[in-house]
């Protein structure tokens, strides 16, 4: 029997039973409620790739559940609580708000959250905030991410700080008006919006069940008991990591013209055990920067909180309290910290967000082999571009984002990488456009989605390969945003491991096919196509210590290629995988890791 | 539960019989019912080689109770129901059919993809590989060719290439070919094309083409449910073929039917057709049965039904008196296993059963399961040869089974062999053998615990405020502990217990649906198209009622639809107010029973919008009247063991009165330590439980649950 976390020797008038009932059945309500999102909404990013989040707070903004979602959304929804208390100190049952703004605790103005104060027996007790990715949310360009924004006002979004948008459970008109003639799309909007409230609310009659059974008080009790259990179970993690300070710099990929060399994003991790805490300094990072990529306050701890986690080698349950065992410190004024305002944040969920958080692994993997992570694979591909245009067949204009191929995972101290990884914001958690659901509800045709093969950083363990998406709009001309990071800096390997394949962005035309930049706003002609190569994931310690068996059934799944796994792993194989007759060579394979070398 | 009480042949020499059969991983059950009367319950080994055997045994168990023949039995029974998990253990060993899987071109990787996502248990674990595709890479090929989203072909189908690629197959020895490719759903011409080819090029090769077995927009969904069911048709076809002759050699005329995962049962010609459908046969009825067993004692609306056979562990639920279902069913972990998007009801399976096996590993951990013994060799106390301990060897050795009178006596146990087997647990954790056998029962208890709270606790519903019922040959032996771990105080034991999903088989509907596609907008609504479709689907229900011919079911007939706000990609199902949409005011109706619906799961509806109409399902239901019937005007006598004998509980070896199940009637008070000993079930009543013989003659244990 493991050792009882403090939470649950000490916990009085708790019964343990009933913690579990409760605690289990808030992730229920939250999964309930997510799924109620995703099943009722418009456009594809939230029905089908599920890019939102819900998570249910106490009143005064303790996160008590984030079941089934991107957690990175939800860390800064207790600062968007505080915020709501603070704007609306007279909140009423049947109010619903609107929140966004990244200078408040929101992560970039396209995650809009609505936000639902829960009321028991007259009382403001929970609030419950259902995040959704927005198809589009009214910037200047048909886009939702703006790296060229040179400020909050050149991005032209919304931006609404606790909005109020329902009042005894009726629709805010004159919002809804404004919205209306600010967003593009605005029916698809409405649709998500309704879906939004409508899965809030459902969360706000299974809270006011779960407190009618159990009495309120004997709820909060049993989640307050959770939160510390959360604390205690993170502090014996820490404590059996070693000790040590690290520090990891990556750099993200140069952009035109705001910065010409890229950009450094630098993590200083210290393992504590014993305090039972880690510490991430992010002060050692440049200005803000007069362009979208700057990162909200709420998105610079989420890279470094979910950096630290994917290290933890042991599960932990994700609340309020295993998020006090992490310290981060930031600075006002930088890019990656705390921003100035009026810089704009437009970028801030993906690019210098996935790179602070492989600078993390990064830290974490000088630690010694058997620690950290290599790189992650850093999405943002064509594949994940914003596509805009008209639909002749519906005669309506769309916008939305795609998901259509993912980047690969890292490899780990003791696995490969995740097949479907994406960005590391999305912790593999979003789901894949479905091919035949993009192509019924937007004008385009996709032509392929498949696996590159000798794509994934080799190594011990091996980065997941990365993919190739080609696609183009079938009659009218497409807009297409795309920033695509990892195609000058692709994710590196640790400990002697490769890394994966750099992305990259053709444009097929006439027969023929061009690079495209990483970061482009175009449009695509009716017959051209764009063809998107994703990161495959950076490898893990030496290829030549590659388990052989590993390397063949590698190449059986296509993931590599007989002649890489000669010249780069050291291992022979003879036969076919046509006939299904490919084996390895053992002598062979010995002779090549005894004397020969790895070429790379 | 033996001839002297229940098995009484009905006075009427014509009236006829109905029989269900079970065909579990270890044993084969058969129930035989008259009018509304269970009359008898045979139990046999389940024999893996020839199923025909132990089918066919557990018959004629039934018939001899009966005073029959297995030809006069057959010779005056007029339906049959039959359910297998050869299907799904045939999937979960991978022990399927060399499958080749045919996707449009482009799209190869479409079963390693899956829907992307990783399991939430997962969040922050990276140390996790992920899995291979259900059709390996190297037998998945693509085939140029290129449907658009208006059913459009944009890219025609070449013959001679796909003809190239199925002579490839067969020199590779495929065989099955599953085919799947994109918007077939919309136009099914190349698909329907290649199943041609197929039958030129691979004749007898059995194939099935996604949009015959899926009729759903998502195109991983279609491909995987076809890569599974193609995979399953060659061993599947050959059993049921096979089945079919010996029932119509043994004498039988009547009409054939096979459970499926809806919890329904069908034709066994429509069901070789389609074994996807039959991955929850069997354990699709526990719950069936586990509902009419609790509304008939009037125990509760909300209910967990566990079945333990020899080898898994099966829970399902009833919340508000309906059985559970679900649309995402998926074998392996959820997001990264396989999915199987057909309907079906919603029982979670683990490795864990009578047969399950101990070891001890390299680190000195004890280990049971998910490895069984199945049926042969069996667990060793069985005496055919396993050496291996097995939950059931535990049984023996704590005394909780009677050796010399096992499955009513036609089968004894060496419980010296058990001792054996378990001795081997024991040396290796330094302990006695009774402490290793009870070890070994604990074990399998947290598994099966585990699967009851993934069901209940991890969706946020409290067991203790369920009902237990507990079937299957093995779950008396620690129904009890399980019970007073999870705090459930309540737990029906029905008289049949060790054939409850062939129980369920006997009140399940004879059920059929089909589903037809058309989409159209409420703003432009064609009436007579829709009405068209519905005549359709309605002769092919009457048709489907007409073949079936239940005996003195009553038949009745709902359209649903599946319907979506214009601009949402998930459907709502609901049903039709009326069966046909004749004027303005029924086309009204219809769409606000859309609305309603859509309120109800979402809590918004959205009458600005126009609704999308996209599938119209008929289904048709037969229900026969119940099977299980209580012994009217029984009277309470002060029950007498058959024998006491010495069984260990907590590592007490303690006295405990042994019952012959058949000598309780109802009113018997039954307190614990105590065996009740069926012809097809074990009963073990710890010293904190009792158990009493209800008016409706099934056992209702109450367990101390401290609280």
């Amino acid at each position: 029997m493991l050792q009882q976390p403090d939470a649950t020797r000490d916990a009085q008038d708790v019964d343990r039973v009933l913690a579990a009932v409760i605690v289990n059945r808030v992730r229920s309500i939250n999964r309930e409620m997510n799924d109620a999102l995703m099943r009722s909404a418009r456009s594809a990013l939230i029905a089908i790739a599920r890019d939102f989040s819900g998570g249910i707070l106490t009143a005064e903004g303790s996160l008590l559940s984030v079941a089934n979602s991107l957690p990175g959304h939800m860390l800064g929804s207790g600062r968007q609580a505080r915020s709501l208390l603070e704007h609306h100190p007279d909140l009423r049952e049947g109010d619903a708000f609107l929140h966004n703004d990244p200078y408040e605790g929101g992560t970039h103005a396209a995650d809009v959250v609505v936000m639902v104060p829960v009321f028991v027996d007259g009382a403001h007790r929970f609030t419950v905030a259902v995040l959704a990715h927005q198809a589009d949310i009214g910037n200047s360009v048909p886009s939702t991410y703006m790296p060229a924004a040179r400020d909050v006002y050149n991005e032209g979004a919304l931006i609404f700080t606790a909005t109020q948008i329902q009042r005894g459970y009726e629709d805010i008109d004159d919002v809804i008006r404004m919205c209306r003639k600010r967003i593009r799309v605005p029916d698809q909007w409405y649709g998500d919006y309704l879906a939004q409230v409508g899965a809030a609310r459902l969360a706000e009659r299974r809270l006011k069940e779960l407190c009618a059974k159990y009495g309120v008080d004997t709820v909060l009790r049993h989640l307050a008991w959770w939160t510390g259990y959360g604390e205690s179970m993170m502090a014996d993690a820490i404590r059996r990591l070693p000790a040590g300070v690290a520090e990891c710099d990556v750099w993200h990929d140069p952009l035109d013209p705001v910065l010409p060399d890229g950009f450094r994003v630098r993590a200083r991790v210290e393992v504590d055990p014993a305090a039972a805490m880690v510490r991430v300094d992010l002060t050692d990072n440049g200005d803000c920067l007069d362009c979208g990529l700057n990162l909200s306050e709420t998105t610079s701890r989420i890279g470094a909180v979910q950096g630290v986690l994917n290290c933890i080698p042991e599960r932990v349950p994700i609340n309020e309290g295993s998020f006090r065992r992490i310290e981060v410190e930031l600075r006002d004024g930088s890019a990656v910290g705390r921003p100035t305002f009026p810089h704009s944040c437009s970028v801030s969920t993906t690019n210098l967000l996935c790179r602070l958080t492989i600078a993390v692994h990064g830290a974490f993997a000088k630690l010694g082999d058997g620690h950290g992570l290599a790189q992650s694979g850093l999405g943002m591909s064509a594949a994940w571009g914003v596509i805009a245009g008209q639909d002749p067949r519906f005669g309506r204009p769309y916008v939305n984002q795609l998901f259509t191929g993912f980047a690969g995972g890292p490899a780990t101290p003791h696995a490969d990488g995740w097949v479907n990884s994406g960005a590391t914001g999305g912790h593999a958690m979003l789901l894949r456009d479905s091919v035949e659901v993009l192509e019924s509800k937007y004008p385009i045709h996709v032509d392929a989605v498949r696996i590159v093969p000798g794509s994934g950083g080799a190594g011990r363990f091996r980065g997941a390969p990365g993919e190739e998406v080609i696609l183009g709009p079938r009659f009218a001309p497409m807009d297409l945003a795309v920033m695509a990071d990892g195609q000058v800096n692709p994710p590196a390997g640790v400990h002697g491991g490769h890394a994966g394949v750099p992305g990259a962005t053709y444009l097929l035309s006439d027969g023929g096919e061009r690079p495209l930049p990483g970061v482009i706003q175009t449009v695509i002609q009716p017959g051209e196509r764009v063809r998107s190569i994703d990161n495959g994931g950076g490898g893990y310690g030496p290829p030549h210590e590659r388990d052989p068996e590993r390397v063949l059934q590698d190449v059986l799944r296509g993931f590599e290629t007989v002649e890489r796994a000669r010249s780069v792993y050291g291992v022979a194989l003879v036969g076919f995988v046509a006939d299904e007759t490919l084996a390895v060579d053992v002598e062979e394979t010995r002779r090549l890791r005894g004397t020969g070398e790895d070429d790379q | 539960m033996t001839e002297a009480h229940h098995m009484h042949a009905p006075n009427d020499a014509n009236a006829a019989y109905r029989i269900s059969v079970d065909t579990g991983g270890t044993f084969t059950d058969a129930v035989v019912a008259h009018g509304p009367d269970i009359v008898a319950v045979g139990k046999a080994p389940t024999t893996p080689a020839r199923l025909a055997d132990g089918f066919r045994a557990a018959v004629e168990r039934a018939a001899q109770q009966l005073d029959l023949e297995l030809g006069e039995l057959l010779a005056q029974t007029d339906r049959l129901v039959f359910g297998t998990t050869h299907a799904v253990n045939a999937l979960v060993q991978r022990r399927t059919a060399k499958t080749a899987l045919l996707v449009t071109e482009g799209f190869a990787d479409i079963l390693l993809f899956r829907e992307g996502g990783r399991p939430d248990d997962l969040l922050f674990e990276y140390n996790v590989e992920y899995p291979d595709p259900y059709i390996p890479r190297g037998r998945t090929f693509e085939v140029a060719e290129r449907v658009n989203a208006e059913g459009v072909v944009e890219r025609a189908l070449d013959d001679d290439d796909v003809a190239g690629t199925l002579r490839n197959l067969r020199e590779r020895g495929i065989e099955a070919v599953a085919v799947s490719l994109l918007w077939s759903v919309l136009n099914p011409a190349h698909e329907l094309r290649i199943g041609e080819l197929i039958r030129q090029e691979l004749p007898g090769v059995p194939y099935t083409l996604s949009h015959e077995l899926l009729r759903i927009v998502r195109e991983y969904r279609r491909a995987s449910a076809a890569a599974i069911d193609a995979s399953l048709k060659p061993l599947v076809q050959r059993s049921l073929a096979d089945l079919a002759g010996d029932l119509r050699g043994w004498g039988y005329s009547g009409s054939i039917l096979v459970g499926t995962s809806a919890g329904g049962c069908v034709p066994i010609e429509q069901a070789a057709e389609r074994p996807v459908h039959l991955l929850k046969s069997g354990p699709a009825m526990a719950p069936v049965a586990g509902r009419t067993f609790v509304r008939e004692e009037e125990l509760g609306r909300d209910v967990i039904v566990c079945d333990t056979g020899g080898t898994t562990f099966d829970v399902g639920l009833i919340r508000d008196d309906e059985i559970v279902f679900t649309r995402d069913t998926w074998f392996g972990p959820v997001g990264i296993g396989e999915l199987v998007a057909t309907s079906s009801v919603d029982v979670r399976s683990i490795g864990a059963g009578g047969g399950s096996i101990a070891e001890v590993d390299a680190g000195g951990l004890l280990h049971v399961g998910p490895r069984s013994a199945g049926s042969d060799p069996g667990p060793a106390c069985y005496g055919r040869g396993g050496v291996e301990p097995t939950v059931t060897d535990a049984a023996a050795v704590l005394g909780y089974l009677q050796p010399d009178h096992f499955l009513g006596g036609r089968m004894t146990l060496d419980v010296e062999r058990a001792r054996e087997a378990v001795t081997t647990i024991a040396d290796r954790l330094g302990t006695t053998v009774t402490d290793a056998a009870q070890g070994i029962l604990t074990l399998a208890n947290e598994a099966m615990i585990d699967a009851i709270t993934e069901l209940t606790l991890n969706v946020g519903l409290d067991p203790r405020e369920n009902v237990l019922v507990a079937g299957g040959g093995a779950a008396g032996l620690n129904i009890v502990p399980i019970a007073r771990e999870m705090g459930i105080g309540r737990v029906l034991v029905p008289r049949a217990a060790g054939a409850l999903s062939a129980c369920g088989m006997q009140v399940a509907d004879i059920a059929f649906e089909q589903s037809s596609s058309l989409i159209m907008r409420s703003g432009a609504f064609d009436r007579a198209a829709v009405n068209g479709v519905l005549d359709g689907l309605e002769a092919e229900l009457d048709a489907f009622a007409r073949e079936a011919r239940g005996q003195g079911a009553t038949w009745t007939k709902e359209f649903r639809c599946e319907a979506h706000y214009a601009g949402q990609v998930w459907d709502v199902d609901f049903r039709l107010p009326g069966d046909r949409i004749d004027d303005d005011q029924a086309l009204e109706m219809v769409v606000e029973a859309f609305h309603g619906a859509h309120r109800r799961l979402f809590s918004f509806s959205d009458r600005e919008n126009d609704v999308e109409f996209v599938n119209w399902i008929g289904r048709v239901s037969g229900r026969l009247p119940a099977s299980a019937n209580g012994r009217a005007g029984a009277t309470a006598a002060a029950p007498e063991p058959a024998v006491v004998r010495p069984a260990w509980f907590d590592g007490v070896e303690t006295r405990t009165p042994v019952y012959e199940d058949a000598a309780l009637e109802p009113g018997a008070v039954v307190q614990g330590p105590a065996i009740v000993a069926g012809p097809t079930s074990t009963l073990v009543l710890d010293p904190d439980s009792a158990a009493v013989v209800t008016a409706a003659d099934n056992f209702l244990v109450t367990v101390a649950t401290g609280g």
